[in-house]
């Protein structure tokens, strides 16, 4: 089963007819498991479609469906995590409170029994010792990293992530490339993983697409398994990933 | 180019300097230049009236108290309560918020008397015009206290399926707290104000009525005394507001 399954997908805002197409005819399939980069030029709807699989946001034509169902019930169910690219912590609450937060709201929905694993995925995301502090002691990057597992305590079958190393320096984005790639091998949860950098896309990703803007729509679908060693493993200056950073640069720029 | 900053024993050194500097100034230059003491009667005078005439004045402190206090707790909690309802139902905000606008727009001076006229000359009447005088800067500002959670953070608790409640108590009440205390800090202030004006109207007690008999008295003492300490009352009100906040919002 595909974890996610798009066909002549519209969105927009504004409402059937007087509508700003954001994105127009998208037709998409990601396997489940995968981890998919998506590249895009600002306002080419990497976003919007995360929004939509989410279901933050309702299409105006076309179908989707979200591991077999609509958006809706998977995220009734929960199976769904977000990563925004601001963590989104809520500054009154601690670390592990924030963690929890999964267990504290949208309990009635839930059929599973959600267990509070905020110990150990704080300890996982190399966040043990800072258990007990606020938001606004954190760096950036430990912000994301809390934010990350926030969004995997409920144990999603889908990540969204809406670039969420975008405001980091370059080190500890690389850091945390490679601690979501870890992760992601140990979880096989399926990410969608929305970035403006093409190196992150290309090493990241088993699968990067090129949107392009106005309205949005896939230009470029590249299949990175065969240029990467099993289980998604590459260095970032191993030639071919050098090649297909070249290749996307090339759609991206057209794209723009 | 930047000053550089004073020592933490000069930030309150200086302000202790400034304020005694006033004060003697007050009590030994303003005499000589003939300014007479049924104008400004100096320092000493004043604290005199509070030791001949402290019962009379705990007196007067008490209803003003109880008043200011009440009204406080009332107006800001109708406040809270409307933003609440407000924030929930566009419609009931964009039918009546405007009216709530222009009642705000009767000056509070103007509006006593009716008030009085329909509550009598008790204390009731000066709690609710404490009260009135507290409720719309904290309205406003719970309203947009209320709204002031980010699209993101709204989002997060859409994924996370959160229900209405758990949306209002997790994410917009937190969020709002910051400006409700803010406002809770002027109407501190407003509130002892209000209190004050209802009595002027129509009291023989509190510390509105003393200033208005002192001042037709012409006991310039007495009346500087209970200004003193209506004031003492609001900055008591102001600092037990900020201990909660402090305890509260710990971020």
């Amino acid at each position: 089963m595909a974890a996610i399954e798009a066909r002549a997908l519209d969105v927009g805002y504004g409402g059937r007819h007087a509508a700003v197409k954001v994105l127009a005819g998208l037709d998409l399939t990601v396997a489940a498991g995968s981890f998919l980069s998506i590249l895009g030029p600002s306002g080419c709807g990497k976003s919007t479609l995360l929004r939509v699989v989410a279901d933050l946001l309702d299409p105006l034509g076309g179908s989707i469906s979200v591991l077999g169902e609509t958006p809706h019930a998977v995220r009734s169910r929960r199976d769904v995590g977000f990563v925004f690219q601001d963590s989104t912590l809520l500054p009154w609450r601690t670390v592990r409170d924030n963690v929890r937060l999964p267990l504290g709201v949208g309990q009635r929905s839930l059929t599973r029994k959600i267990e509070d694993r905020s110990t150990e995925l704080l300890e996982l995301m190399g966040l043990g010792g800072l258990s007990e502090r606020l938001p606004h002691q954190l760096s950036g990057g430990q912000r994301q990293r809390v934010a990350i597992a926030r969004a995997l305590l409920g144990e999603p079958k889908l990540l969204l992530m809406d670039e969420p190393f975008g405001a980091l320096d370059e080190i500890t984005r690389d850091r945390l490339n490679d601690e979501l790639l870890a992760l992601w091998r140990r979880t096989g949860t399926t990410i969608l993983f929305v970035t403006h950098s093409i190196a992150e896309a290309a090493y990241l990703g088993e699968r990067v697409i090129v949107l392009a803007a106005n309205p949005g729509r896939v230009v470029k679908d590249l299949d990175m398994r065969s240029l990467k060693q099993e289980g998604n493993r590459c260095r970032r200056e191993d030639a071919a990933i050098v090649a297909a950073m070249a290749e996307l640069r090339a759609a991206l720029e057209r794209a723009t | 180019m930047r000053q550089t900053p004073l020592s933490p024993q000069m930030t309150i050194a200086l302000p202790v300097l400034g304020a005694a500097s006033i004060l003697i100034a007050w009590q030994y230059i303003l005499p000589l230049l003939g300014v007479p003491a049924y104008i400004v009667p100096t320092p000493t005078a004043i604290f005199g009236v509070f030791q001949r005439s402290f019962a009379l004045l705990i007196d007067n402190l008490r209803p003003t108290l109880i008043e200011a206090l009440a009204g406080f707790v009332i107006g800001n909690l109708a406040a809270v309560l409307l933003a609440v309802l407000f924030v929930h139902s566009r419609i009931l905000q964009a039918a009546y918020f405007p009216i709530v606008l222009f009642f705000n727009t009767i000056p509070i001076l103007a509006l006593s008397p009716i008030i009085i006229l329909i509550f009598g000359i008790g204390m009731t009447p000066k709690i609710v015009i404490a009260a009135v005088i507290c409720f719309f800067p904290t309205l406003v500002n719970m309203i947009r206290g209320l709204d002031s959670a980010s699209d993101n953070e709204h989002e997060l608790f859409r994924v996370l399926s959160a229900t209405r409640s758990e949306i209002f108590w997790g994410l917009r009440l937190p969020r709002a707290l910051p400006m409700l205390f803010s406002s809770l800090r002027i109407a501190s202030a407003t509130a002892v104000i209000g209190a004050i004006v209802g009595e002027w109207i129509g009291s023989d007690k509190g510390l509105g009525a003393l200033i208005i008999q002192a001042t037709f008295n012409y006991q310039s003492d007495r009346l500087y005394a209970a200004i003193v300490l209506s004031s003492s009352l609001s900055i008591a009100l102001f600092c037990i507001v900020v201990l909660i906040e402090r305890r509260v919002i710990r971020y």
